[in-house]
């Protein structure tokens, strides 16, 4: 007789490992409820963006995710627009930099002075050499002065001295100083990078410490919208070249979260794709982002990325991004042509949904004599939320506004009637809509997909009443301005891609250029056939990708694919980074003072420095220091078994950057 | 330690820690930690984690059977902590005279200089300043160990300062001995140093505990 045996359980999977990924983009944010290995979305969100306060969005979003089991969720993770809106806005807390050994006269020649990031820069006597010399005693009595001075002037300071990433001792010192006298926060140069260019060493201190109460803020406000759900998980933020950092390291160094947004995006275009090579654009709602997938990688900026203008020495995703996405305006210019964006606006095929009222108010309108029919009627405007406080609108005119507005959308031509007005310039809106008490809406691309269609989330009959009008106001029939517009969008991207991996602009003029662009698009000439073609594949990212790529992945002659849950890879990109931490280490000679005779070889840490009398000795303990550093580090900020390359690279000059880079996928076992 | 607490642990931290300090939190009253969250707009679990590292500085208390409340002052704390205070301050400056380096003395300087400045009805600014000017003192003598003892300290007695701040018409006078202290430093005269700290520290504690005792605390 057999024995009985205890059935054995092949349903029961605890190995099943939940992570959220929310990504806040310019206009939308979305989140993601995946299974981490098989790569399941088992749920998705998305909600508006909430620029005034970022957490807003986020934690609509994490209540809007259908979440069972909150307590399974075994990381989170967010990728942010926030660095690279607030330096692009201004919005970044008020700096000082501290300059030691630079030179005036030579960042003035070479018209340097509007590159670091913040008006309150001052120069000091002190810094090192090529060598690691001091080239001259630091002026500390000079620099405490100075911070008495300004510290009720600004929120925090940055350090950056004239080679320090060979000898820091100078901004050690500054900093020691410092922080004994006022209480600011204090960013130093050689933390940030051991790139030797001092312009972009010291605009990334700026921005960095202008950044910090800035990512401080936004990651408490995110671990509190956890909480609030009963999410307790790690949390990761998103670093620029699309790698996870832990939400501390971000909060410390908030510079690396440039680009965070559209790195995101690529990732998840890689992650649902599972190819290697590709080209990831990302329609979104107000912009259109480019970025290059190379060998599974985001391909970054090695000089450092250029943010709105300010040179630093982040090695971030290497983008381009265009002010053209679902939600642009379609609009006529003052000369009267078709113009689609830069601004972003609400689709009426969405404000109608809200509004019922204004479907009837299209519907009139398309009926009505043409010059009573302008596309002035086409743009409403709206009470988006109540002001918090009456402060916000500052005038008379302000306030009639948005009390008019209280009733309901309303058409610009009825507002400037019941304001008096002739143009909306004559009030100062701005404010209105930078705090999103009031919005805009108008037609737009994805009032035209409704129309098609392709996606019809929202009131379908209003976006063809606004076309008809549109239409009738340019005297052209609706097919005809559709493909008019289809194609304007279908060049902007084509030119954007071929700017992007060719770094060249297409021109206007009488040129074989131009004219060979023309034709390879729309084949004019009777005899001369041109085109391109795009080696690798074109993912697209986004709700309106597949529309708004389909015929430009037939002129590159290439495929478009449009991975499943392409609406929200940005989101899936969040969590689909390995965590990543670089240890860079220096080793250079340590010369006499002659300059004649090499006496060793430093190794400088960035917070220690040794001597060794020969090359190989240096070199070994170098690798050996940022192995450990790296690992280290990794391991700290939640990388699972992490793996370390070193590289060594010569600067030339028997100077070497010794680079470890410690690489693993979360850790999501508890 | 701070490096590896969360960031929103540091925040809740450095926004109780100043409650308590300022006496906004009153000693001796019990805390709510839902409460607390909900007005400083964070998570619950930063204020617990916060008010653990409080207790660990002996600004809070926990009571088995009354939960959470902010510590008492009293005269007999103050009477140990001036003890504690008197010696440790004193040898710190006598170190700071036989180690302070050149920076050490650039920095008592800016701070005697940031003095003159302000404005002798500013309790605020000047009681700031000189707390900033004996935290560098115990820089200057280059003891981690004692610095970070007095630290410690110094946050304990700023709650019982807060508490005279209004009676703080002697402190322009005391700050004037600053300069004294500089000089003795500067000349590396270490008997010098720590008779002033000595006689400094030992006058503050008196005409605190004068208007303690004045108080009926």
């Amino acid at each position: 007789m057999p024995s009985s045996y205890l059935p054995v359980d092949t349903n029961h999977n605890s190995d099943e490992n939940l992570v959220l990924g929310i990504d806040t983009g310019g206009t939308y944010t979305d989140g993601v409820l995946l299974e981490y290995e098989s790569r399941r979305v088992l749920a998705s969100h998305k909600s508006l963006t909430t620029k005034r306060d970022f957490s807003i969005g986020i934690e609509a979003v994490i209540e809007g995710i259908h979440i069972e089991d909150p307590a399974a969720i075994r990381m989170v993770s967010i990728s942010t627009t926030l660095a690279t809106n607030a330096i692009a806005e201004g919005k970044g807390k008020r700096v000082a930099l501290l300059l030691i050994g630079y030179d005036p006269e030579l960042i003035a020649s070479f018209k340097m002075e509007n590159r670091f990031a913040t008006p309150n820069y001052y120069y000091f006597g002190g810094g090192h050499d090529l060598y690691g010399r001091e080239k001259e005693p630091l002026d500390l009595p000079a620099i405490l002065a100075r911070v008495n001075e300004i510290k009720n002037q600004v929120d925090a300071l940055a350090v950056s001295s004239y080679f320090s990433p060979l000898n820091p001792e100078h901004e050690n010192r500054a900093y020691e100083a410092i922080s004994r006298v006022c209480d600011l926060p204090i960013v130093l140069g050689h933390q940030l990078s051991t790139k030797l260019g001092s312009v972009e060493r010291a605009t990334t201190a700026a921005l960095n410490a202008s950044l910090l109460a800035v990512l401080q803020d936004f990651v408490i406000a995110v671990r509190r919208a956890m909480e609030r759900r009963q999410i307790d998980a790690p949390l990761m933020v998103v670093r620029g070249d699309g790698t996870l950092m832990s939400d501390e390291f971000a909060a410390r160094t908030p510079v690396e979260t440039i680009h965070s947004g559209p790195a995101a995006s690529a990732m998840g275009g890689r992650f649902l794709s599972r190819l290697g090579d590709m080209l990831i654009v990302d329609v979104g709602g107000t912009t259109t982002d480019l970025a290059l997938i190379q060998a599974g990688q985001v391909a970054v900026s090695e000089e450092g990325a250029t943010v709105s203008d300010y040179k630093t020495a982040v090695k971030a995703a290497n983008l381009l991004s265009i002010a053209l996405g679902g939600d642009s305006h379609i609009a006529l210019s003052r000369e009267n042509e078709l113009t689609i964006g830069p601004e972003r606006v609400v689709p009426l095929a969405y404000l109608a949904w809200q509004y019922p009222h204004v479907q009837n108010r299209l519907k009139i309108l398309s009926r009505r004599a043409r010059n009573q029919a302008g596309p002035d009627w086409l743009e409403y405007w709206f009470l988006l939320r109540e002001p918090k406080n009456e402060a916000l609108i500052k005038g008379d005119k302000e306030k009639k506004l948005v009390e008019f507005l209280r009733d309901g959308p309303q058409p610009v031509p009825d507002i400037l009637k019941h304001l008096n007005l002739f143009h909306l310039n004559q009030i100062s809106t701005a404010e209105l809509i930078r705090q999103e008490v009031v919005g805009k809406a108008g037609l737009t691309p994805t009032d035209l997909i409704h129309i098609d269609g392709g996606y019809t989330p929202w009131d379908v009959e209003s976006a063809a009443y606004a076309l008809n009008s549109f239409s009738r106001h340019l005297f052209r029939e609706t097919d005809d301005l559709c493909r008019q517009i289809w194609s304007h969008i279908t060049e902007t991207i084509i030119q954007a891609i071929i700017t992007f991996l060719t770094g060249k602009k297409v021109d206007r003029g009488d040129t074989i250029g131009h004219w060979f662009f023309q034709n390879s698009i729309y084949a004019i000439h009777p005899h001369i056939e041109t085109g391109f073609r795009l080696r690798q594949p074109i993912i697209g990212i986004g709700a309106p990708a597949g529309i708004f790529l389909q015929e430009v992945a037939k002129i590159f002659k290439t495929e478009l694919v449009l991975p499943a849950h392409h609406e929200v890879a940005n989101a899936v990109g969040a969590i689909a980074g390995s965590v990543m931490v670089t240890e860079e280490l220096l080793v250079y000679p340590h010369m006499s003072r002659e300059g004649l005779d090499v006496i060793g070889y430093y190794v400088q840490a960035s917070d220690e420095r040794l001597e060794f009398e020969m090359l190989d000795e240096a070199l070994a303990y170098a690798r050996t220091l940022s192995r450990d550093r790296a690992l280290g580090a990794a391991i700290r900020s939640g990388a699972d078994n992490p793996q370390v390359v070193v590289t060594e690279l010569t600067d030339g000059l028997d100077t070497y950057r010794i680079q470890a880079k410690a690489v693993g996928n979360p850790r999501l076992m508890r | 330690m701070m490096q590896f607490v969360r960031v929103d642990t540091q925040r809740a931290y450095e926004l109780i820690w100043d409650r308590i300090t300022t006496l906004d939190l009153a000693p001796g009253s019990s805390i709510n930690e839902l409460d607390l969250a909900a007005e400083l707009e964070l998570s619950l679990t930063s204020v617990e984690e916060a008010l653990k590292l409080l207790v660990h500085d002996d600004l809070v208390v926990v009571s088995p059977r009354h939960g959470l409340y902010v510590a008492d002052i009293n005269l007999p704390d103050l009477a140990q902590l001036s003890e504690m205070r008197l010696a440790l301050e004193s040898l710190c400056a006598r170190q700071a005279a036989e180690r302070a380096t050149p920076d050490d003395i650039m920095v008592l300087e800016a701070l005697r200089q940031e003095q003159t400045t302000i404005s002798p009805e500013d309790s605020r600014r000047l009681f700031d300043v000189d707390h900033k000017f004996h935290q560098a003192i115990a820089q200057a003598a280059h003891n981690k160990y004692m610095a970070r003892t007095l630290d410690q300290f110094f946050g304990l007695s700023l709650r019982l300062w807060y508490l005279v701040l209004p009676h703080l018409d002697f402190l322009p006078a005391a700050v004037e001995k600053h300069l004294d202290l500089v000089e003795a430093i500067k000349a590396g005269d270490a008997d010098r140093a720590e008779a002033i700290m000595r006689d400094h520290v030992q006058s503050f504690y008196d005409k605190v505990q004068e208007i303690l005792a004045a108080e009926g605390a």
